[in-house]
């Protein structure tokens, strides 16, 4: 029998991060705790206009963007940062194998990416199949787009993660874990607000541009603008999104824009953080 | 087959290892040993792979290869000091990923298994094992591949019986097999029971390279007999002088360090002396107090300690 190829080293090492992944209690409890909050909002939806019954998918999937947006990339950073800077002992085992580094690293995601997905997928159709049985099939195309939208900010969030654990792989994993929540908490809370407030200090123009580069530089908000555009058109836009459709001429040009600010949050940090592993010292 | 070419290794400003030569061929076993901090994990590492040599080269395999190379990691097998495998695979799927990742053949799980003395376990997570059966498991995947190179970090530190038979039955067939074996220890034991050669490192320098026929000669040329005589002639400590220099008496102890000739020379002339011998032991010199000699010694100058 002769050595694997790159594929199929990549392809094994993704296999046991999914096996990994699925004895987790934690990707049971990020299923869990997706379809609890998909059926909690889709159920609650009329409480505050002193209505009941179930909301329909449309209205469900734009009170869950918020919630997806915060949720997915403090699992998917967790659980990368995790996977990537496993304890010392493993790693230094695993990376004295006939494999480059870099397949190591990219196979990990792919494992975490499929599980982690996987979770969401099944949250949310658990949910969606409370929706549906409760309020019909309407807007369902709305509620298949948001979660496209959570599978891409675990992508994002998992090659953030990446970028974060490569440079404590077999050390420091404490910090890494500890800098993981401070760029959750900057991409989903602080950019946002700073931005705004320092928007309002300034001149219409220039405050324009601040709001839609803090759009499009935080995959958070970039993911959070896509969906709201993808599920409901401009309709529940704040003054970022609608500063970025009058910068870009309308959502075409938005969804463009917002596309290659995902991507490039995708590619660049896995490339970096392969560069970075593969001049590590363990 | 493993080539240190003036290895050297800083981490920031502390430098780990400095101007490492060392070779290790074909059926060779070699003992690193050192104190605690002295550079033997940072050279295996190096010979994995693992550590990228900030000064000098390290090159493993035939022909003689960047152990970087991913290529080159294909004919080493490396046993880190303190394996971890995660916790929620078997063990037997632990050895079966890296089996897979090696490419070996399918029956080498089960074999690697057997040779841990695993195969009870294998099927229990490797969050119930202990200590020792962590250790015994990377021993199970170091045996998985043949590789031509181990490389092996205080393989035997925590291991119980059964461990220690599967750690020396490793090096063992890795001799008899013509691999290159190079292991870090503080067991002594280790060393005298497994090891061709001795490197020792102090402070990240190497201070001594033995082989086994040098190791015996050093260890002969300190041995010692010990003799309780009574009704000394008064002639004797002179002969015993002229024969042994730096024989010791302390009242009816003789004391005699050196080489078996010379032993069993003093022992000779207090025979024909006429005293009275009423007690007598030798013992050939003891490997720690070399080892701690070659440690001292090297503390003290700073420089290569040879034979």
């Amino acid at each position: 029998m002769s050595a694997p190829t790159r594929l199929a080293a990549l392809s094994l090492v993704a296999r046991q991060e999914i096996a990994l992944a699925v004895r987790s209690r934690w990707t049971a409890i990020f299923a869990g705790v997706f379809a609890l909050l998909a059926v909690g909002v889709a159920a609650s939806g009329y409480v505050l206009s002193g209505g009941s019954g179930f909301e329909d998918f449309a209205r469900t999937s734009v009170s869950l963007v918020q919630l997806v947006v915060l949720v997915v990339p403090l699992a998917a950073l967790v659980m990368g940062v995790l996977a990537v800077a496993p304890e010392r002992g493993t790693a230094e085992l695993l990376f004295s194998q006939p494999i480059g580094r870099g397949v190591v690293l990219l196979g990990q995601l792919a494992g975490l990416f499929v599980a982690l997905s996987a979770a969401e997928l099944i949250g949310f159709g658990a949910a969606g199949l409370v929706v549906f049985l409760n309020a019909g099939e309407e807007g369902a195309g709305a509620y298949f787009l948001l979660v496209l939208g959570a599978v891409l900010l675990t992508a994002v969030f998992l090659a953030i993660a990446a970028l974060v654990g490569a440079g404590a792989v077999g050390r420091k994993r404490t910090r890494a874990l500890a800098l993981a929540l401070v760029v959750w908490f900057a991409a989903t809370v602080l950019v946002d607000v700073a931005a705004l407030g320092v928007a309002t200090l300034l001149r219409s123009t220039a405050a324009s541009r601040l709001l839609v580069a803090s759009v499009v530089v935080n995959p958070a908000s970039a993911i959070r603008v896509g969906s709201l555009l993808a599920v409901q058109g401009t309709a529940a836009f704040g003054a970022a999104s609608l500063a970025l459709l009058r910068l870009t001429g309308g959502p075409v040009g938005a969804a463009l824009l917002l596309c290659a600010s995902v991507l490039a949050w995708i590619v660049l940090p896995i490339a970096a953080a392969v560069y970075r592993l593969r001049r590590i010292d363990l | 087959m493993i080539r240190f070419d003036a290895f050297g290794k800083r981490y920031g400003r502390q430098r780990a290892v400095s101007r490492v030569d060392l070779a290790v061929t074909r059926g060779e076993v070699v003992a690193l040993l050192g104190p605690n901090g002295s550079g033997k994990s940072t050279c295996l590492k190096a010979a994995a792979g693992l550590v990228r040599p900030s000064d000098g080269r390290v090159e493993i395999g035939e022909p003689l290869r960047s152990a970087a190379l991913p290529e080159a990691r294909r004919g080493v097998s490396f046993l880190p000091q303190k394996v971890a495998f995660p916790e929620a695979l078997t063990g037997r799927e632990v050895v079966e990923f890296y089996r897979r990742l090696r490419g070996a053949a399918r029956g080498r799980t089960e074999a690697a298994l057997g040779l841990a003395a695993l195969e009870g376990a294998a099927d229990r997570p490797v969050g119930t094992y202990s200590g020792g059966m962590v250790q015994r498991l990377g021993l199970a995947v170091v045996a998985l591949a043949d590789a031509p190179i181990l490389l092996l970090d205080e393989p035997t530190s925590s291991l119980d019986r059964a461990g220690l038979a599967a750690a020396h039955a490793l090096a063992d067939r890795g001799r008899s097999e013509g691999r290159a074996v190079l292991f870090s220890t503080h067991q002594l034991a280790d060393v005298e029971r497994l090891a061709d050669r001795v490197a020792v490192l102090v402070d990240g320098a190497l201070v001594g390279n033995l082989d086994r026929a040098e190791l015996a000669e050093r260890l002969a040329r300190r041995g010692v007999l010990r003799l309780r005589v009574a009704r000394a002639p008064a002639a004797l400590p002179a002969e015993l002088e002229r024969l042994a220099p730096g024989a010791e008496l302390h009242g009816e102890e003789i004391v005699v360090i050196g080489p078996a000739a010379v032993r069993a020379a003093a022992l000779e002339a207090v025979r024909a002396s006429g005293a009275e011998l009423r007690g007598l032991s030798s013992e050939e010199g003891r490997l720690d107090l070399l080892y701690d000699e070659l440690v001292g010694a090297a503390g003290r100058s700073g420089t290569e300690v040879r034979a």
